[in-house]
């Protein structure tokens, strides 16, 4: 096991290195630069804005500065648009919101989805089943494009309970509407993929045997349903756990929050080069992490599954 | 050199020595005189010399004073300047400073302040995105400084003593006294600069030397100002503090605004001001903004042989309807647009154009004529591409455009591209017909007629000598109202672009919050001017 773990942190770092250059040279293709505006900058102008950002060098060059930045220094570079700032502080900045806002929202929504999907997978074709597969439905046709205007519409404008937006790390009021409406729609799917495994588990070969040994329903259920019926939840989860903290345009944009999800989509429309690579490296680098981390609970959940 | 009792503008403010907050009479200053300011984005730097936003603008001028401010209609009143004077030749400007102003902590706002920042404005190793403004106030050697061929120290400004400030221009510059409450000119402490580098602007390292100090600054949510009691005219000023709050939505922030989270509310979304203004009679507001909203003909080699057609040009700009874009999509406020200057700005008279006079059946069938004339018809009928950047705003207008060009026979693609491909393009005249605005720097006609010069940002080419010589001589003229008009005159001959609408700011504010300067065309507001009043 530790051996796999090894080769695989081995393998990430090619593949990190594969997703740094292919996005450097995508990013410098896209026409347009940080510095074209409305009005056309004088040349000069334009040439000192571009030998101070180290631009006015061959791209391979560019490349291979930057790289050595990244690695050697951990230094992302300064950004293009934002002139008194630096892609590490603008991501120590932004990142922790969408961490917190993101981390409960998955909490709430893995707790709530798996509650849900095992309670109706058990009670199979009762009223409770069809509630949770009607409220998984509604929530799944509620995007967080959607969920996020009626939030405030109701919880801002017609009751007046929370801030329609804004962020602050101690008051937990600005963080309500961003995580549920960032966590409906994920908890919806979460529902629905732990209702059809937990019943195609429950159906199984393993149960019965279980069952016809007269094993308590209680016990049936926790160890040995829940954890077969869990694996395909938790490889849904690892992608998903890592776009949720890792934060979404819509929820930044919509309650203001400051996070990174918007400065990812601010900065490819800008061209700010340094803060795309920034975000870019940082969901890469764990969306590795994580698949790795999901291998590694398969294995845990599953003795079949060994490496 | 003549001493100048300045222009009406300083004189009326001899006889009220400052510009500040002036409640009138009856009215009760409220316990609650906090402002919460919408911006639309994130403030990407508070350095002056370095902001290129609007919405920073908002936030920079209730940081930083300037040589000079403006009043409630845009004329100009001192800031730092007590008074100037103007040589004979109008290329000398001698500035007497106030000795009562001072920076936050304490230092003294010297000559040598304004010398440092305007060098540091124009060194190329600032890389400023705004040197060329110092290029526009024509002051000596501002080119060659931002070119790197002589050093900053060169630059045509230098301290007589301690609070004399005198600038020396390269030719005689009718509009410099209207560039100075530009953030570009702002001072910046040299001691904090220098300390910090580009880690000046952070809360704590922050010093300024206007009405309001920097609080915090939460990147993308929030920046908070206060009071400055260093402020030489602080014992006037009210409003404290100042949340300028970033929504990145226009209809979320309309929400929050309905919520009460916001005082004051610019740039209601398109189509839903006479909403707002039913519902709200004594909060919705619009004021003219100086801005032209136009759609640009590419006249250069790489643009389409039909566009080089004047006839064509005349019949593409005479069959847009003016009217159903600002009254039935847009409803904020806005003006057809027949010209390209703005038409409130100040000194600007509207020229007389011809279409303006007639009605749109009347122009419709001018065009169809216009167009068989250059043998264009059902047979050989005109295609073109309109290119707008991503706006549901633009898009709108880009439709009705298109169905404006049908009823005269002429097939319009609509192509839409993100912001920088947009911008791109038409700085590379990679385009047929693009959606183009401009807006002005400073409140005088040339900063809009200047765009159609030669050598001017005019990115659809057009060039023309007699309108490059009118804004010549505009340059040194006495009176440039009738040479602006003629301009304005050989544009329309000419009609490389089709004019559409003037922009118009619309606007909600809360019924207590008074002093906005509703007649300043530029929308250069002071926070240290308003107030708010107990209901």
């Amino acid at each position: 096991m530790f051996g796999y773990i090894l080769r695989r942190l081995a393998v990430a770092v090619p593949t990190l290195l594969l997703l740094i250059v292919f996005s450097f040279l995508l990013m410098h293709a896209a026409p347009g630069g940080p510095f074209t505006g409305e009005r056309s900058l004088p040349p000069q102008v334009l040439a000192n804005l571009e030998a101070k950002y180290g631009l006015d060098q061959p791209l391979i060059v560019q490349l291979w500065n930057y790289l050595k930045g990244v690695v050697l220094q951990f230094d992302f570079g300064p950004s293009f648009v934002y002139p008194d700032r630096t892609v590490n502080g603008l991501i120590a900045d932004g990142f922790p919101v969408t961490l917190t806002y993101g981390l409960l929202s998955f909490v709430l929504a893995a707790l709530v989805g798996i509650t849900l999907g095992v309670a109706a997978a058990i009670r199979h074709n009762s009223w409770l089943d069809y509630l949770a597969v009607g409220t998984s439905i509604g929530a799944q046709v509620l995007p967080n494009f959607v969920m996020a205007p009626i939030l405030v519409l109701v919880l801002t404008l017609w009751l007046g309970w929370l801030p329609g937006g804004g962020w602050s790390f101690n008051d937990p009021s600005y963080w309500i509407m961003p995580v549920i409406a960032l966590g409906t729609s994920y908890m919806a799917s979460i529902a629905r993929i732990t209702r059809s495994s937990m019943l195609e588990v429950l159906g199984s070969n393993h149960i019965r045997t279980a069952r016809a040994k007269g094993m308590p329903e209680r016990r049936v259920i926790l160890r040995h349903a829940l954890k077969p019926a869990l694996l395909p939840v938790i490889s849904y989860l690892g992608p998903v756990f890592v776009s949720m903290i890792t934060g979404s345009v819509v929820i930044d944009i919509y309650f203001s929050t400051g996070g990174i999800g918007r400065s990812f989509v601010d900065s490819a429309l800008n061209r700010d080069y340094a803060v795309m690579m920034g975000i870019t490296i940082l969901v890469g680098a764990l969306t590795v992490l994580f698949n790795l981390i999901v291998d590694i609970l398969y294995a845990w959940i599953d003795p079949k599954i060994r490496y | 050199m003549k001493r100048f009792l300045l222009t009406t503008a300083l004189a009326a403010s001899l006889a009220l020595p400052v510009h500040a907050a002036t409640p009138a009479e009856g009215e009760t200053l409220a316990e609650n005189q906090t402002l919460d300011f919408w911006i639309l984005d994130a403030v990407k730097t508070l350095d002056p010399h370095k902001n290129t936003d609007v919405d920073g603008a908002h936030v920079l001028r209730q940081l930083f004073e300037g040589l000079m401010n403006e009043d409630e209609a845009g004329a100009m009143v001192p800031g730092i300047a007590e008074s100037y004077e103007m040589s004979d030749d109008g290329l000398t400007y001698t500035f007497k400073l106030r000795d009562t102003a001072k920076w936050s902590n304490g230092d003294p706002v010297t000559a040598e302040d304004f010398v440092y920042s305007w060098q540091r404005a124009v060194n190329p190793e600032t890389a400023s995105e705004y040197a060329w403004f110092m290029e526009l106030m024509n002051i000596v050697n501002a080119t060659q400084v931002v070119a790197g061929e002589v050093p900053p120290e060169e630059l045509g400004v230098r301290a007589v003593d301690e609070h004399t400030l005198e600038v020396t221009l390269s030719t005689p510059t009718p509009y410099f006294i209207k560039t100075l409450s530009h953030g570009t000119t702002f001072p910046v402490h040299r001691a904090t600069v220098e300390e910090f580098g580009d880690n000046w602007t952070q809360p704590g390292n922050f010093v300024s030397n206007g009405a309001y100090v920097l609080d915090s600054h939460d990147l993308g949510v929030k920046v908070t100002l206060s009071k400055n009691e260093n402020y030489w005219n602080n014992a006037e000023t009210v409003m404290t503090p100042l949340n300028f709050i970033t929504i990145n939505d226009q209809n979320v922030a309309l929400t929050r605004y309905q919520a009460g989270e916001l005082d004051w509310f610019d740039r209601v979304p398109a189509g839903q001001f006479p909403n707002l203004q039913e519902q709200y009679p004594d909060q919705a507001v619009a004021i003219p903004q100086a801005c032209s909203y136009a759609y640009l003909f590419n006249m250069s080699d790489k643009g389409p042989e039909a566009l080089k057609d004047l006839k064509v040009r005349q019949a593409l700009a005479y069959a847009v309807d003016r009217d159903i874009i600002t009254d039935k999509i847009l409803q904020g406020g806005q003006k057809p647009a027949y010209f390209w200057t703005h038409w409130a700005i100040e000194g600007f008279e509207a020229p007389e154009i011809e279409m303006a006079g007639w009605t749109q059946p009347e122009r419709i069938e001018k065009a169809k004529a216009l167009l068989e004339e250059a043998g264009y018809g059902p047979d050989n009928p005109l295609s073109l591409t309109i290119q707008y950047n991503t706006s549901e705003d633009h898009k709108k207008l880009a439709v009705a455009v298109q169905q404006f060009w049908k009823a005269i026979g002429v097939n319009a693609t609509l192509a839409n591209y993100e912001w920088k491909v947009h911008t791109d393009r038409l700085q590379n005249q990679d385009f047929e017909v693009a959606r183009y605005a401009w807006c002005g720097d400073y409140n005088e006609a040339s900063t809009f007629l200047d765009y159609f010069r030669t050598d001017g940002y005019n990115n659809g080419k057009w060039s023309n000598a007699d309108y490059d010589a009118l804004l010549a001589e505009a340059k040194t003229a006495e009176n440039t109202t009738e040479l602006y008009k003629e301009a304005e005159q050989v544009l329309n001959a000419d009609m490389p672009f089709v004019p559409v609408y003037h922009y118009s700011n619309a606007m909600m504010v809360n019924a207590d919050l008074r002093g906005i300067p509703y007649d300043n065309v530029m929308y250069n507001w002071y926070a240290k001017d308003l107030y708010r009043v107990a209901e």
